[in-house]
Formats: C-alpha cells, structure tokens, sequence
C-alpha cells in the first residue's frame, strides 16, 4: 500500500474531522476530506453528512463544531455538497437543499468595501468575501466563493464574476499573492505560496490575458522547489495543475508530507489536501469528478 | 480605522463594564501613612512628581551586547529575577511563550523572534520546572506548519523536544472583554492560551507603520484566533487597532514580556522593514512599561502611542519616573529608529533630547 492509500485509507475511516489531531471537529477540515475521498473514488457521505448537520437554519456552516458563526467554511461545505452530487451521477439531488441553502447564505454574504486610499494598493471597492461579517473581502474567502459558485454552476453569476475581478486586481505584479494586499504605502507586499494556491485554482478556467497570471504559476513553481508546508505543498500543486502546469516532484513531495502527517500530526485537514493533491491532474477542485467505477 | 458597526453580534454583544484602574489595588505601608498624614497627604497629591511617588512601579531590566549565539538563557533568568518574578513558584505551572512569526519570511529573519530566545526561554522556565509550550497564531500566514518552517522555529522546537499550539486552529473559549476600550463584548480565546498559568509576550523589537512600533503588548494580537478573526484578524483592525491592543492585553492579566532586541526591525515594519542592530533583550512583568521603555529606546514618544496612552495607569507605568530602570539604562541604549516620513508617524518622534516624559 503506498502512501496515498494510505492516506484514503485513514481518512475513510475518520468521523471527526479537525485541522488537527487534538483540535474540535471543523467544517474545513470535513469538507476537504470529503472532496479528496471522492477524488479517490470514495464515499464522503459522512463528513458531507455531518456538515449537513451542522448547516444552520440560515443556510451558513460555521468554522467549527460550537461555532456557527463566522461562517466562511459555508463556501467550501458548498463545494463538497455540489460535487458530490454530480460526482454520484444519475441526477442525484441528496445534498441539492444543502446546496441550495448555503449558495443563497454566500449570494447574501459581502465583504465590505472600503473608499480606496493612496496607502493600499488594490482596489477596495471591489466585493468579494470576507472571512468575518463586516469586514473587508480577501483573497482565500473570496477563492473558496468562486469555487462554490462555479460548482453549483453560477460562474456567470455577478458576484461571482465580481469576484473574479477582485482575484486578478489582488495579484502582485511579480506574481503570487499576499493575504489579500498588494502595497501598503507604496511598499509591494510579500507573496504567501498557499494564497498564490487558492487564488489559482478560482481562476481556473477563466479567459483573462494578464501576465500575472502566468507569473503567479512561475512563483508557485519556485517556491515548491524550496522546503514548503504541507498545506502550501498542496495548494501550489492544485493551483499549479488548475493551469495544466505540472511539477515534476510532486509524487516524492507528496509522500514524504503525508507520512510526515501521518506520524506527527494526524491532521484530517493536511491528510485530506495531501489526497487530493495526489489528485491534482484530475482537477478535484475545479471540474467535476469522472464518473465511480460501478 | 474607523470602528465599523457592522461586526457580527457574537463579536459585540454581552458588553463587559469597563475596568479602570483600582486604587484599592494599591496599599500604602505603615511608614507611608505615618509619614503622610490626612490633610497634608491630599494636598501633597496635587503635585504630579508627589503623586507618581505614591502610584505603582514597574520594573524593567535591560541586557546590552546580547547575541543569538551567546548566553541567553542566564541573560533571561537574570532579567526575570531582576524583574521580581520567584521563579521557584514555576514549579509544575503552564508557561506559554508567544513569539512573534506574523508572516515569517527566509529573506526577511530579523522579522520574526529569534529561535535561540524562544528555546533559552523555555529552558529557563523548564529549569525551575514549568510545563512550558509555545503557542502563535500567525496574523498574516494560514498555513502555521509553514510559518514555522520559514522561521526556522520548527526545527529548534524540534531539537529541544518542545511542543507547539496552533493558536489559529484550537478550541476557543469566550472571556468578557476586561478593557473595553473597543465596542468588542469580549474574546475567543484559544484554550491553552486561558489555560496557561503564565503567558510570556516574546516580540520581535521592530517598528509598525500603523501604530509606530510593536512589541509586548502589540504582539497578543497574534493570541487571537484566525479561525474566528480571520486572516488578517481584520476583526481587531475595524474595531480599531490601538483599541483592542490595549483591550486584549487588559483581559490576559497574568503576562510578563521577554523581548527580542538583539537584530530589530527599522523603517516599514513589522514585515518589510530594515535590520537594525541593537544587541538588547528585555524582560519584565509589566508589558506596558516594557513598551514605554522600548519605545523611549527607538526615539519614540511613548506618551504618544495611541496605545500606551489606553494603557497608562490602567495596564501600568508609562512615565519613566515609575519606571525602575534595572540592568541598562534606556538611556545608554537610545538608538533612533528610522521611521516612514509620513505624518502619522512622524508625531511619535521624540523631541531630541528629551530623557524624561
């Protein structure tokens, strides 16, 4: 059994989901953990399940178990709902309300925006997500957004296509992305790899000429050739495979980062990005999963 | 930043009566009284100099020619001696050292604390028996594993079999907000840091271009879960940063500071500003005489900082007359730092000069 069946293997048989091993059940870490099983043609009913559970009356899945609010996780939940519905095929509709109800909760949620100021350098006004309510919009909430949109198959949608303009404006000019900045008094911010990731795989897809892009892929490509983390590690590769980029090493990577998790830190979190990285060529994230083997 | 309304109500209801500072808290010996006297003590307290005599002092030691090669756990032990801590009550308490790794960067090291301070802490607190852990939220990172790597930290925790909490990502738990200097009812605290008999403030010494510098009291926000304040912890940024340093430090009361000045952070900081060398560690148990005494070391105006100005008197001694010097004088350290040439800024420069405020 290789590293990666192992991981499916570990994750399969989990029931409680956390970000890491001592830490409570958390909406983030199911949802990936759903999406890697069905990236390995597995069932992810019971953390889907579970986070169905959880959904609040709203629509909205808080971060953690206990903690309805904020409630950034509803688009990731969203995304695992919407794809496990095409992923088991035949019209299924088993997490359709699920769906439905979070979409209506993220089409409602809106980062604020603020009068743009010579001290910032990108352009507050646009509107993405937020990951509290009331606050402004930055890039991993308003990735994790478009994703959800896109999967429930609103990616003409105006918030979504709004989003997508607040994607490519938080790009740094050298490539990669920061947090959500990109000059703060005309200083040029640093680019995160796990960031540069996500923002990647929400742009996927998209028909935008702007070198940015291009270059974001090449920072990517840098920065795993250094000693990265395991949830950046993953980030990158599926960013990276989202724009038919691929890293020669990413097996070895891979392996020893999910070994290493599965001694160190038995994160359903890391383990579940470890899967689906493994899966990165199939686009886990951003199309929809190939039909389970019957 | 103007607070914003908007907040969810989770953050911002069940608001916590203000706590200003209790002069009950403050006894005067026999010798103080017999030497006052009612009608002449009154009238003698209408003099500033008369009155500071009578508020509590803060102590604050002061290391100069320090390295991170060099000796620091005995520079730390004496500093926490020197600085009225009895280490020998340690024994068998939770000590959670909190440093800075806000967005740590291989290029940029002297962003972050420095790995030899967090693990000679440890040893120190270890050595009288503390059950020590290092715990940090990173403010700017999601992937803590990689704040980590980056910082070099993982690998000298590693070496020195000492453990590490995801601050970001624990289980929290809510506390009234003891400061309520922002509309914030309270805090979602993670676990270990309300469980934790002692928590040890370990900034990095560097400049902020918001709020003009940050050390042990700035550094707490990095306490505050991302879970739930997000990344950044824009929560704390629309409820206003000045306002909720001073609340955070107000309802973790039970915080000494140990702070790494030996390769500071001058001009844009806390992340992309220029190395300053300055060789200094500083320890004490009141962080807002800790700061007030870093920031009259950069050529800052402590009085100033719209943050020291919340806790003075409430938190503790900002004047330096309340101040015991301990180890160095600030005086002999004083090094300006270079600071942005914007306006907001520029102001908490301090008149050259000017030794005493």
């Amino acid at each position: 059994m290789d590293s990666s069946e192992t991981i499916v293997a570990w994750l399969t048989g989990q029931t409680a989901w956390a970000y890491h091993g001592d830490s409570p059940m958390a909406s983030e870490p199911a949802a990936l953990t759903a999406l890697a099983l069905m990236a390995h043609r597995q069932s992810g009913s019971s953390a889907l399940d579970w986070l169905t559970d959880l959904q609040g009356a709203d629509g909205s899945v808080g971060v953690m178990l206990g903690q309805p609010t904020p409630a950034w996780t509803t688009a990731q939940a969203v995304l695992a709902w919407a794809l496990a519905d095409r992923h088991a095929g035949n019209k299924s509709l088993r997490y359709f309300a699920s769906a439905a109800r979070g979409t209506d909760w993220l089409l409602g949620a809106r980062g604020e925006p603020l009068e743009r100021i010579e001290t910032t350098g990108h352009d507050s006004t646009l509107i993405g997500w937020p990951w509290v309510e009331g606050t402004h919009s930055w890039i991993e909430p308003t990735a994790w957004s478009v994703l959800a949109l896109k999967a429930i198959g609103m990616s003409q949608h105006a918030r979504t296509r709004e989003a997508v303009r607040l994607l490519v404006d938080r790009l740094l000019p050298d490539g990669g992305c920061n947090f959500g900045n990109t000059f703060v008094l005309g200083q040029q911010l640093l680019p995160h790899l796990q960031a540069s990731g996500v923002c990647l795989l929400a742009l996927a897809g998209e028909r935008i000429d702007d070198p940015r892009i291009g270059r974001t892929c090449d920072y990517v490509e840098r920065q795993l050739n250094r000693r990265t983390a395991t949830a950046s590690l993953c980030f990158g590769l599926l960013g990276l495979a989202a724009h038919e980029r691929r890293f020669a090493m990413a097996g070895p990577l891979l392996a020893a980062a999910g070994e290493r998790m599965l001694v160190r830190d038995r994160s359903a979190y890391k383990l579940s990005l470890v899967a689906l990285a493994a899966r990165a060529e199939d686009r886990p994230l951003t199309t929809p999963p190939p039909e389970r083997s019957r | 930043m103007t607070p914003n309304p908007k907040l969810p109500k989770s953050f911002t209801e069940r608001k916590a009566p203000p706590r200003a500072f209790d002069p009950r808290s403050f006894k005067l010996n026999r010798r103080q009284v017999l030497w006052g006297g009612g009608a002449a003590l009154a009238g003698m307290l209408s003099y500033p100099v008369v009155r500071d005599w009578f508020r509590p002092h803060a102590k604050v030691f002061i290391a100069r020619n320090q390295t991170y090669e060099g000796s620091l756990e005995r520079t730390i032990s004496d500093g926490l001696v020197a600085a009225g801590i009895e280490l020998r009550s340690l024994a068998g308490k939770r000590v959670l050292l909190k440093p800075n790794l806000v967005e740590p960067n291989r290029q940029i090291p002297h962003m972050t604390t420095h790995p030899a301070m967090i693990v000679a802490a440890a040893e120190v607190f270890r050595r009288w028996g503390a059950e020590v852990n290092v715990g940090e939220g990173p403010g700017h990172m999601r992937d803590t594993e990689q704040a980590l790597v980056e910082s070099g930290v993982q690998e000298q925790l590693d070496a020195a079999s000492i453990s590490f909490s995801d601050l970001n990502y624990e289980e929290v738990v809510w506390m009234p907000n003891r400061g309520a200097a922002s509309k914030l009812a309270g805090f979602y605290f993670p676990r270990s840091v309300v469980e934790a008999d002692l928590l040890v403030s370990m900034p990095k010494l560097k400049t902020h271009h918001w709020v003009g510098f940050t050390a042990a009291l700035k550094n707490l926000y990095g306490v505050i879960p991302g879970i739930k304040y997000g990344w950044p912890k824009n929560v704390l940024h629309h409820a206003g940063i000045p306002e909720t340093v001073f609340d955070i430090n107000a309802s973790l009361p039970k915080t000494v500071a140990i702070v790494d000045g030996i390769t500071c952070m001058e001009g844009d900081g806390p992340i992309m500003g220029s190395p300053k060398q300055m060789g200094l560690v500083v320890v004490g148990t009141c962080p807002t005489a800790v700061d007030a005494t870093i920031a009259r070391i950069m050529g800052l105006e402590p009085t100033a900082v719209s943050y020291l100005q919340l806790a003075a008197d409430t938190l503790g001694p900002v004047a330096s007359r309340r101040i015991d010097q301990l180890g160095e004088r600030w005086e002999e350290v004083a090094s300006p730092f270079q600071i942005l040439d914007v306006p907001h800024l520029q102001q908490l420069r301090r008149p050259p000069g000017a030794l005493v405020s």
